[in-house]
């Protein structure tokens, strides 16, 4: 949809410093990687600092500050989080930030939500029908893009508004789903792996960032699962597909899946996966390499697929009905790494 | 076997003749075709195709007794699955008689366990009772009731997609799949690049899973017992989306409601016959669901599940979300009927006569000894039932009882 571009200000700027404007604002200051170093410069590393270093103790971004450091201050927080070489302070960084957009968005007329929308190429109007009393219409695909992977079943396109192509929205939904979008968008830069020689204080600031993390978040936690996977800790709806599978019987789709992207996610490296699944039987070949990598992520879309939770396991009847620690999470997942830390805290059984 | 020869001799002439009714799919260049050969029995996949004559030549030189082309788009088609370069998908929506309850498939569909031998009638088990085998011989018929409930499963369906997700009937490809149900292809820019997680909430759009205000209802009873969350009591529904589908199919009920109708969906008080006029107004219409006495909250959660069973369309879930499926291609003869996969315009769901329009031989006839097949209709002409017997029959009607193992040619 065209829309009239509505141009930020430099207060929007350093509200929502992910907005691609901010390229160009960065363009015309010129600001060089070597100049870092220089005093002059000191606030903006603070800020840039403080922004990785708050996301890491609170999800957080901490205070702003003027705009001409506020600004500049986002992308070098990017280059800061990137040179930790940390996938989970990234992860959090990114969060963070879209957080922080969340927040400040919701004080945001309708006009400023859509320009920001816009910017990451939404089709999205004014509701201009009396009948509907949300102010905001989306398309249902730029709806489902940032919803899909949202638990509460609110965000079920089922349980929403939607007439002729369009999911209506007020603007604090709208906002969430924006949050998903910054995120993503702050993700995506994250993922570069070729930086520019950094000058030594960056990478002693990422070091003592990376210090900080430890500390504070445990290295276990930070790693993600443990390398080793732990059949133990398994949920029962993890353990009846194995078992079916060992024994050489028919899986569902989503049954396949399931397992395969469960086994994904705890740590299993894809190549480990498909020699199981060859070991287990003919049949189960048919899970071929090419699922499993595209499951972990390594094909095609890139993204790595999160194992399905409870709610979609229990109406596809995978869920094997469940024990006392099932009743107590949502995920197959949350279950494997609470029965893990039950276990690791337990005495040594002799 | 004299039968199979005849049926390869059929495909072959119709593909020979008639490959010009084969009709260029979109974007032909960038799908992935697969065939199931009748002479070799085999399936050939990772075909690819710049142009329709060479499909067509090649059907004619192969005959295939099924054809399939990729609802995905790729880079590379005939490459290997990992290297072909996903570039999107259509999003496409199969309506099977298989999976839709129906009184009669009791009487005409059987499936034999093919381990332990165990039999059954009505809609083929996941796994058998038994001995949890799950390959079956099945017997099943593309009965006309059985269709006609796949074909209103269909509008329901297509109604939704034009009116809640807004696409164009142009971008809405209907088709009678050549055997028991309609296909429903979106082609449309915008959902190309759904993953199968979006397609997934599509499914659960249209088949209504997870409809909140009937689990919020649930919940509330069962979780906090008598106290009542906030604003359930007066929750109006609007006009728009399953909301509106809700009212009217409740609306409906309500009108035509009778004590066994209350009975069977498990309602036991006959409170809300007495004061029809009441109940739909102040409930349904202002949204104070337990405003009329002995009409409680519970009784319209029993209700609206009732509708939402009606209003959602049964669709097999598996195929809207798989981003690689093949799915049959337009114009081509089904191996298990010999009848054609056929488009025909959305708005024509109602009329369109598949014994009729998607009859692919209409000359000759043929001897066959059948040996037992129930009443059908071809082409405007009502054949059977048969039980061990012999008949000379029209082409199309030997092809379809050869084609379903019901008879062999004498
Ligand atoms: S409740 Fe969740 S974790 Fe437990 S068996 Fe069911 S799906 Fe698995
Ligand atoms: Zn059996
Ligand atoms: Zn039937």
């Amino acid at each position: 949809m065209q829309m009239e571009t509505v141009r930020f200000t430099e207060n929007d700027l350093a509200k929502y410093p992910f907005l691609k404007e901010t390229a160009e604002y960065m363009k015309k200051l010129g600001l060089k990687i070597e100049e870092l170093e220089n005093p002059e410069m000191a606030p903006i590393l603070d800020r840039a600092q403080e922004r990785v270093k708050e996301a890491i103790l609170s999800v957080g971004v901490g205070r702003k500050r003027e705009n001409y450091v506020e600004i500049p201050s986002f992308p070098v927080a990017i280059m800061l989080a990137i040179a930790t070489k940390n996938s989970f302070i990234k992860k959090r960084y990114a969060l963070a930030e879209a957080k922080q957009a969340f927040s400040d968005m919701q004080y945001e007329t309708n006009e400023r939500i859509m320009a920001i929308a816009a910017d990451f190429d939404w089709n999205i109007a004014l509701n201009r029908n009396p009948a509907i009393p949300l102010e905001l219409a989306v398309n249902f695909t730029d709806y489902l893009r940032n919803t899909t992977h949202l638990r509460d079943k609110n965000w079920k396109l089922v349980n929403r508004l939607l007439a002729n192509g369009k999911v209506y929205l007020n603007k604090h939904d709208a906002a969430r789903l924006l949050q998903e979008e910054v995120q993503r968008r702050i993700e995506k830069r994250l993922e570069a792996k070729e930086l520019p020689s950094l000058p030594e204080k960056i990478t002693a600031m990422a070091e003592q960032l990376l210090e900080l993390a430890r500390e504070k978040i445990g290295e276990q936690e930070m790693e993600g699962f443990p390398k080793v996977v732990s059949q133990s800790a398994f949920p029962p709806c993890i353990i009846a597909l194995y078992e079916a599978a060992s024994k050489g019987r028919h899986l569902s789709h989503v049954g396949r899946f399931t397992l395969t992207a469960f086994l994904v996610n705890i740590g299993m490296p894809p190549e480990k996966v498909a020699e199981l699944f060859k070991s287990f039987s003919d049949y189960n070949e048919r899970l071929t390499r090419y699922q499993i990598e595209h499951i972990a992520g390594e094909r095609g879309s890139r993204t790595q697929y999160t194992s399905p939770q409870c709610s979609t396991l229990q109406t596809h009847a995978v869920c094997t009905g469940s024990d006392a620690l099932c009743r107590r999470v949502h995920h197959p997942l949350a279950y494997y790494r609470i029965k893990l830390r039950q276990r690791t805290s337990e005495p040594p059984k002799k | 076997m004299a039968s199979r020869e005849f049926i390869y001799e059929k495909f072959a002439d119709y593909y020979s003749n008639s490959s010009l009714n084969v009709p260029q799919p979109t974007l032909m260049g960038q799908r992935e075709f697969g065939f199931l050969l009748l002479k070799e029995r085999a399936m050939v996949r990772h075909k690819s195709f710049m142009e329709i004559k060479d499909l067509r030549r090649f059907l004619s030189e192969n005959v295939p007794s099924d054809v399939y082309h990729s609802c995905a788009y790729y880079e590379n088609p005939s490459f290997e699955m990992d290297k072909k370069g996903w570039l999107g998908a259509d999003l496409v929506f199969d309506i099977d008689a298989d999976h839709i309850p129906t009184l009669c498939n009791k009487i005409h569909d059987e499936w034999t366990c093919g381990k332990c031998g165990f039999a059954g009638k009505g809609i083929t088990p996941e796994t058998c009772p038994v001995c949890g085998g799950v390959k079956f011989d099945t017997k099943t018929w593309p009965c006309e009731l059985c269709l006609n409930s796949a074909k209103e499963e269909t509008v329901k369906l297509v109604d939704m997609l034009e009116k809640d997700f807004g696409f164009a009937s142009k971008e809405i490809r209907v088709f009678f799949s050549g055997h028991r149900g309609y296909h429903v292809q979106v082609e449309a820019e915008a959902v190309r690049m759904l993953d199968a997680m979006a397609r997934k909430e599509i499914v659960d759009y249209v088949s209504g899973l997870g409809l909140a205000l009937l689990e919020e209802q649930a919940s509330e009873k069962t979780v906090t017992g008598r106290r009542r969350r906030r604003g359930s009591g007066s929750f109006s529904l609007h006009d728009f989306g399953w909301n509106k589908r809700l009212k009217a199919g409740m609306r409906k009920f309500i009108l035509n409601a009778t004590k066994d109708d209350l009975r069977a969906v498990g309602i036991r008080s006959y409170a809300l016959l007495q004061n029809k006029d009441a109940v739909l107004s102040r409930c349904l219409e202002e949204g104070r669901w337990d405003s009329v006495k002995g009409v409680s909250v519970e009784t319209w959660r029993r209700i609206a599940r009732h509708v939402k069973e009606l209003e959602s369309a049964k669709i097999d879930t598996v195929v809207t979300t798989d981003l690689h499926r093949l799915i049959r291609m337009d114009g081509t003869l089904h191996g298990k009927t010999g009848l054609l996969k056929k488009e025909f315009p959305a708005e024509r769901l109602t009329s369109f006569d598949p014994f009729v329009e998607a009859v692919a031989f209409k000359e000759g006839t043929a001897k066959v000894s059948i040996s037992d097949a129930p009443e059908f209709r071809l082409s405007g002409k009502v054949f059977g039932p048969y039980r061990n017997e012999v008949a000379e029959l029209p082409t199309a009607a030997a092809v379809l009882l050869i084609c379903k193992g019901r008879a062999e040619v004498v």
